[in-house]
This record gives structure tokens, sequence and C-alpha cells, in this order.
């Protein structure tokens, strides 16, 4: 083989693998994709049991409209209760989950995968009241983050969303698509 | 209801009062404040200054000796110009823009999104206002001033234009605690802008340009009112319609509102 073609071809090996490692660190740092989860929660647990009727009831709302999104360690210890019991034989009774107790009742011990950038608005509370004249919801949370209500782990289920996902759902409801609707 | 049926309704435009108007300069302060303007050195060069809302200091005549000397104050921000037909706004920022960075919205505000904006800088040389800055370095806080920016609104990158949006942010919290509360007709949301809380002469009147029983459109309609520089106001109502005809005027949507002939006669470019 000739040399010149060795000098090109040599680097190019050594060099690719890196590049790709980067650049997929990179993606998934801002696609969010290591949003720390240092606390286990089961979604499917608490929702299926009827524990928790409806979403609303941890990722609630403020007075103001504001959307609370991930909730503190108070949510948790409501229910368990700190001294609470260990052990039960009633499967309703919340028991005491020392795992808890690291953290403190502010504290969020979960990242966000579905954190948006800086310069978008977007109202929880705007979006989830739209109805169609017969009464049906025009979204749910599924619509946007998945089906996390079936989840057994923390693993992220749909990715980043993209600008083109919510003028798709604008256009088809005949809902404004102007850019100062959503951007500041 | 059908959100078919709801359609926005409203034409925000704002009405200042150059005779209550001491220039104080505490619009332009609040203005900054709430809009997360970046500080630099030296705020008095003008032309890398970056600030939505200029106060600018005009008198009569520069040479003239103190009997006769007077001086007024003009808040200057984006005029929001809508152009000959405002059902069909068509600002003159707008049509120049390649990147579709600026629209107008349904409201008639005209809306900048920096993220969108390539930097051409074609909407500021567009801008019959110089309303428009342009971002020529990165907006650097000191110390913990970064604590308290908004966090409504986005600290606009290097090398993007950014202008007065009649902070739209606080039209959006305020479309939020009015569903919160129950009213799902978006015509039921008001605000009032940074500027218009700050002043304390009330010199500042902001609302719907639509509503003839608001404060604004009252205002626009009496004699003390002109816009800036819109040659097109002094004709009579046929001339209007033949000049719109042959030219594009920008119309803003921001009144002026003096009764001082000399001031009057300048901000229309007529000489004394």
């Amino acid at each position: 083989m000739k040399k010149s073609l060795l000098l090109f071809f040599i680097p190019l090996v050594v060099i690719l693998p890196f590049s790709f490692i980067i650049s997929e660190r990179g993606c998934s740092d801002i696609m969010q994709k290591d949003a720390e989860k240092k606390l286990v929660f089961k979604h499917k647990f608490h929702l299926k049991n009827g524990i928790v009727k409806n979403c609303e009831d941890c990722h609630g709302y403020y007075s103001d409209g504001r959307f609370k999104g991930i909730p503190t360690v108070k949510t948790c210890t409501d229910c368990h209760d700190r001294k609470g019991p260990l052990k039960s034989d009633d499967p309703k009774v919340a028991l005491q989950k020392p795992e808890i107790n690291k953290f403190r009742d502010t504290d969020k011990p979960w990242g966000s995968f579905a954190e948006q950038p800086d310069l978008v608005y977007f109202s929880h509370k705007v979006v989830m009241t739209a109805r169609f004249s017969d009464g049906r919801k025009k979204v749910r949370c599924g619509s946007c983050h998945g089906d996390k209500a079936n989840s057994e782990n923390a693993k992220m289920i749909k990715g980043k969303m993209l600008m083109g996902q919510c003028m798709d759902c604008h256009t088809t409801l005949h809902i404004s698509n102007k850019c100062a609707v959503c951007h500041d | 209801m059908t959100v078919k049926d709801v359609k926005m309704n409203r034409r925000w435009g704002m009405a200042i009062d150059l005779d209550k108007c001491t220039g104080c300069g505490q619009c332009s302060l609040a203005c900054n404040q709430e809009n997360n303007m970046p500080i630099f050195e030296d705020d008095s060069d003008i032309p890398k200054r970056v600030s939505f809302m200029e106060l600018m200091k005009v008198t009569n005549d520069r040479d003239a000796k103190f009997p006769d000397v007077k001086t007024a104050f003009i808040p200057k921000m984006c005029q929001m110009c809508e152009g000959n037909d405002p059902k069909n706004p068509n600002p003159p920022c707008v049509s120049v823009c390649p990147v579709v960075a600026t629209d107008v919205g349904d409201d008639g505000v005209v809306s900048q999104i920096w993220s969108r904006c390539i930097g051409c800088r074609y909407c500021q040389t567009a801008c019959p206002y110089e309303a428009r800055v342009f971002n020529w370095w990165k907006p650097v806080y000191e110390g913990t001033f970064k604590k308290s920016l908004n966090p409504e609104v986005s600290v606009a990158s290097r090398g993007t234009i950014v202008k007065c949006t009649f902070c739209s942010h606080i039209w959006k919290r305020e479309r939020d605690r009015a569903v919160a509360e129950g009213k799902l007709n978006i015509n039921d949301v008001t605000y009032k802008t940074a500027c218009q809380s700050a002043c304390p002469n009330n010199a500042i009147i902001f609302g719907d340009l639509n509503d003839p029983e608001s404060e604004v459109a009252k205002l626009s309609k009496s004699k003390r009112a002109l816009r800036l520089a819109n040659a097109i106001d002094l004709e009579s109502p046929e001339k209007q319609k033949e000049m719109r005809k042959v030219k594009h005027f920008s119309n803003p949507k921001v009144y002026y509102l003096t009764s001082q002939k000399w001031l009057k006669d300048m901000l229309n470019f007529r000489k004394n």
C-alpha cells in the first residue's frame, strides 16, 4: 500500500471511535438521557393498586396555574411516614421506607427527562384543560411523556420533544401556531 | 366551546403621554430588569448598548437661550407596526427576515425569537424607528446578578437581534392564571407591561385598541395623539386612501400624546 494512503487511513481509524463516543455523550447530555433517579419509584405499582388516582395527585399545579413538575420527598412522606411500621400484613398500609430517610422533605431526588429549553414557555395547565366539544380531553399525559403509568423502572420511555411535535398538534387542533404563543 | 369558536380579538397598543412624562427613566429600568438585559462596562455607548426602551431627550433648538428652550423626553420602544391593513399586518421588519425569526402574532404584537435569528440584521436596517438592537457580545452578568434574572425570559445569545415584545411573557403568565381560575376565553386575559407598572405618573397606558371602551382606544382618537414619523396621519381620509394604494406605511400601534406644537412638528419631521 502506498504510504500516503496509510497516512490518511490510520489517523481516521484511530480518531473515528473517539469522535463517535464524544458525540454520543454530547447527544445524551442534551437529551437528558442521564437524568439522575436517586430514589426508586414504581409508577405502575402506585397506579395499579388505586393508591394514586391520577397523575395530578403528585405532579400537580400551584394556585396560579404553574406546573409543579417533579414532586418533593414531602409527597412520599405524606403516606410513607418516616416513623411508620416496617412490616405489615395489611397490603394497604404504607410502610416506612428507610431509603427515603436519606433525603429531606424539600429534596427532589429525581432528574427530569422532559425538561424544555429556556426559550420555550410551556404551560401544562393550558394544554391539559383544552377539551373537545364533547368533553374529551385533547391531550393526555401519555401523548407527550409516553406510557409512564405502566413503567416499572426509571428508564426513559420517550425522548425529548421536538418543536415539530408541538406544531403538529397545534395545526390539527386548530390552535394558533404563531411563534409568540410558546416562545419568548 | 370548541377552540375554533374562540378567536383572538385583542390588538394590543400603547399610549404614552409626553405631557406627563418627567424623564425619570423608571420605565427603561423596569424593562431592562424584566427582560434580562446584559450590563456592559460603558452603557453610554449607544450603538453597542442593548436596551429595548430608550429614553430620548429632545429640545426645540440646540442653540436656544433660557426663556425659549423647551425639553421633552420620549420613551421609544418597538412601535409594533401593522402596515396598511390592520387585519393583515405587514410590518417592515417581518417581510425582510429570511428565517421567519420575527412574526406578527394574533394579537398584533411583533414577536422576535432569538433562537431562530441568524444575525443578518436586515430587520434592524428595515426598522424605521431603530427599535431593534443587536447583541454584539455575549451577555455578561457580574457576581450573583445571574440569580436575580427573570426565569420567564430567555437570555439571548451573542449575534442575535432582540427587541421589545410588549412583555409577551407576562401575557403568557396571565393566560395561565386565567385558565387556573376557570376563564377559558382567551379574550378575558388582560395584563400590564413592565414599563406601565413602573411609571410613577401613569404616563404609559397599555391596552386593547379593538375595544372601544378601553383607555388606549379613547386616547388614540384624541386630538393630542400622534404617531412617530408616520406622515400619513396628517392628511385627510380621502388622501390617506390614495396614499395607501401607492406606498406602504408603517402605521405603528404606539401613540404619543402631546399638546405642544413644537414637539408635534418635530415628531413628524416638520420644520418649526
